[in-house]
């Protein structure tokens, strides 16, 4: 009843202080306290927050490419409408 | 013991209440909760009938081990035919109202019938009452459990109950307990507004006697080590499950405006960051370590200092994402609103949001909204429309159907609009990028639904041995599996592993935050038979556990096919497949589903559940369940 089971097995390979960038998916670790982290592999940058001192999270992307992309597909919807 | 407690057999027409024992033959078919539940609801309801007329059956149950020493053992489940989609219903809450049915003697509740007036349920130690429920209806959610609990001179009482929404049958009202914690999807609180139950209240000292007390303690001791050291647990435990729609959000994964864009750029001020802001403390269920429940105060407007509870991550999809709205204060007041009405929060937050683009496609005027300027952003608009759906008034009244019904009133091609599966609106999340969670909202049993089989950690891009590891048990797997969101191959059986992972940990009453959903080193099959044996004394291994929930998935299966289901409703929205995303990382931009690739997705998936071509259970896998003669009326 007492051996370990698989989902303890997967924790053992947790690792503390990362997170993935959901770019790449490669595992990155900002520095401590960090509000802003560009991937060292892939360039795409990130805004971080941290839930607990030592606990990163993605907290959204930089918005300005993604504030162009959404204004022309909206504008793209609407020219094809008219 | 854990396997004592009882059945009870409450007709609302006739007043007549009959209390049965739980046979162990059948508990070790379908344990408890959801998987009995199911059981009863195949041989109980009777095929095609009006599921708000007096012959539905409501169902309410505690999971098995609900009450025991198991870590977040709380669920509460109810089910019935679903007024919503006609199919399966079925909702699943926390709080504390399972743990303390189990303590007032009983495990499942089976209502028939129709009260000729309003009346409550009043549980207490073995015994029930169906008492008058006059002073209640018409009464908020809040305000009936505390006349109730004022009526029956304790403040322990805990209570299920419906909202104005469940009243007036809304299709998609929920059952509620506590302040916030919410029976949603497929309209159970409509169920019980038909019969004329506002509530159930629960109260009991029974205890429940643990099989191996020692060792359940030091096992569960165990369990919160391994729940409360996983990330995400801990971020949850921080910022609630608001950090879902954060984290989906900055991938363009989920869906704005309806369903025109997938990314809600520039949404800074309703990151789980922001309102963690609003936040003043968390709070859990029964039996939790990670209290994922915020708890705020309406800082400002017409509810400034009204105090509740959430909101949770699909509340932010509802009242920010899908309206296209961006300020934090409609989250508060939406998730305050559909809590205090009892309506499902994800279906009324599509269902304005679908309303929004008929809107502004012309489909809808100014007309039919009573003068309301229902374009996207309009917050005030908003939760203008929640008092109206909950209410029944002008154009809520029609929304208040739900997607199929609504649509087939407005008609003028509206249905193109409205993302739903089986008539139940989709979640807010964008599944065109990721085939493997488009497969579960497509043939999820109770309709569109993440929490039926989603295998959210797809997302993770987790290595291929860990994936392996994972779901190669119980039950051995040497197919493909692919570490990539955005792959066909292998999904069908992560789909597959998961519907039978969240079946069976809603058969034992367990919190799926606490099991292999959001992490992928929590809890599954293999330590729930440990938490079995130490706490039921039943000795039932992994592999007996997922037998289990393939038996109750099936009964699933077969009650839909009965009502009507066919292969053809296991589908998406044409949207999903012709229009592509737009925005979000550039590995999501651009998607569509491949119709080709997904119908052979659920080809697979239907021969991973020994199911034919149209998706109808074979006679052998019926038999190797030990349901080929349909379920008998054993109970």
């Amino acid at each position: 009843m007492n051996q370990e089971t698989t989902s303890e097995s997967i924790a053992k390979g947790r690792t503390l202080g990362a997170f993935r960038c959901l770019n790449c998916f490669v595992r990155i670790s900002p520095p401590k306290g960090a509000t802003t982290y560009k991937c060292p592999h892939c360039g795409f940058e990130w805004r971080v927050s941290w839930p607990l001192p030592d606990l990163p999270r993605i907290r959204g992307p930089v918005w300005e490419v993604n504030r162009r992309l959404a204004e022309e597909a909206i504008a793209k919807k609407k020219k094809g409408k008219k | 013991m854990a396997l004592n407690r009882k059945i009870a057999y409450i007709n609302l027409t006739t007043g007549e209440i009959e209390t049965k024992p739980i046979p162990l033959e059948i508990r070790k078919m379908f344990l408890g909760g959801r998987g009995l539940d199911m059981y009863l609801m195949y041989n109980h309801i009777k095929p095609g009938i009006d599921p708000l007329g007096p012959d539905n059956v409501a169902l309410v149950s505690a999971g098995l081990l609900v009450g025991t020493l198991a870590s977040a053992s709380a669920r509460t489940h109810v089910a019935g035919k679903s007024p919503l989609t006609g199919f399966v219903g079925s909702t699943n809450m926390g709080g504390f109202f399972a743990p303390e049915m189990r303590w007032a003697g009983f495990d499942h509740l089976v209502i028939k019938g129709k009260a000729e007036k309003p009346v409550y349920l009043w549980i207490h130690n073995g015994e029930i009452e169906i008492r008058d429920g006059s002073s209640i209806w018409g009464k908020t959610v809040q305000e009936t459990q505390e006349i109730i609990r004022e009526e029956l001179g304790d403040s322990d009482v805990k209570i299920l109950t419906i909202g104005i929404a469940g009243e007036n049958l809304v299709r998609y009202a929920n059952v509620m307990t506590e302040l916030k914690n919410a029976g949603g999807r497929s309209g159970m609180g409509a169920l019980l507004g038909s019969k004329n139950l506002k509530a159930i209240a629960a109260r009991g000292t029974m205890d429940i006697k643990i099989a191996h007390p020692s060792e359940a303690l030091e096992y569960n001791r165990k369990i919160i080590r391994q729940i409360t050291s996983a990330k995400v647990s801990q971020t949850q435990g921080r910022l609630g499950t608001n950090f879902i729609w954060g984290a989906t959000n900055t991938q363009g994964l989920v869906r704005v405006r309806n369903f025109q864009l997938n990314q809600l750029e520039d949404s800074d001020d309703i990151e789980p960051e922001k309102l963690d802001e609003f936040n003043i403390g968390m709070t859990g269920c029964f039996g939790c370590q990670v209290h994922c429940r915020g708890k705020y105060i309406i800082p400002s407007g017409p509810y400034a200092g009204v105090y509740a509870e959430g909101p949770e991550y699909t509340s932010i999809g509802a009242w920010a994402g899908e309206p296209g709205c961006r300020n934090p204060l409609t989250i508060l007041v939406g998730n305050h609103l559909v809590n205090s009405y009892g309506l499902d929060t994800l279906e009324t937050g599509s269902m304005i949001a679908w309303a929004m683009e008929l809107y502004e496609e012309g489909i809808l005027t100014s007309k039919d909204t009573d003068g309301l300027d229902l374009r996207f952003g309009n917050d005030e608009a908003v939760i203008e429309m929640v008092h109206r759906i909950a209410n029944r008034k002008g154009l809520g009244d029609i929304l208040a159907e739900g997607p199929l019904r609504a649509a087939k009133k407005i008609g003028k091609n509206s249905i193109k609009y409205s993302i739903q599966v089986k008539g139940m609106s989709n979640l807010h999340s964008d599944e065109r990028p990721t085939p493997a969670l488009a497969l579960g909202i497509a043939t999820g049993s109770r309709g569109s639904d993440h929490l039926r089989s989603r295998p959210a950690i797809d997302l993770y891009h987790l290595p291929e041995p860990v994936l392996r590891k994972i779901y190669s048990q119980p039950v051995p797997y040497d197919g493909p599996l692919s570490s990539d969101y955005r792959d066909y191959e292998g999904k069908p059986w992560q789909v597959f592993w998961h519907e039978m992972c969240y079946e069976a940990v809603d058969c034992l009453g367990i919190c799926k935050y606490h099991t292999t959903f959001l992490g992928a080193t929590l809890p599954n099959f293999e330590e729930w038979s440990k938490l079995l044996y130490y706490n039921t004394g039943l000795e039932m291994s992994p592999l007996d556990i997922w037998t289990v929930a393939e038996r109750c998935y099936n009964i699933e299966r077969l009650f839909n096919i009965r009502e009507g289901l066919t292969r053809k409703d296991d589908w998406l929205s044409d949207r999903y497949f012709d229009e592509p995303t737009t925005v979000g990382i550039p590995g999501v931009r651009n998607k569509t589903l491949d119709r080709e690739k997904f119908k052979k997705m659920i080809d697979e998936y239907y021969e991973h559940h020994g199911w034919d071509e149209n998706g109808v259970p074979r006679p052998e896998t019926l038999r190797r369940l030990g349901i080929d003669k349909e379920p008998s009326h054993m109970l």
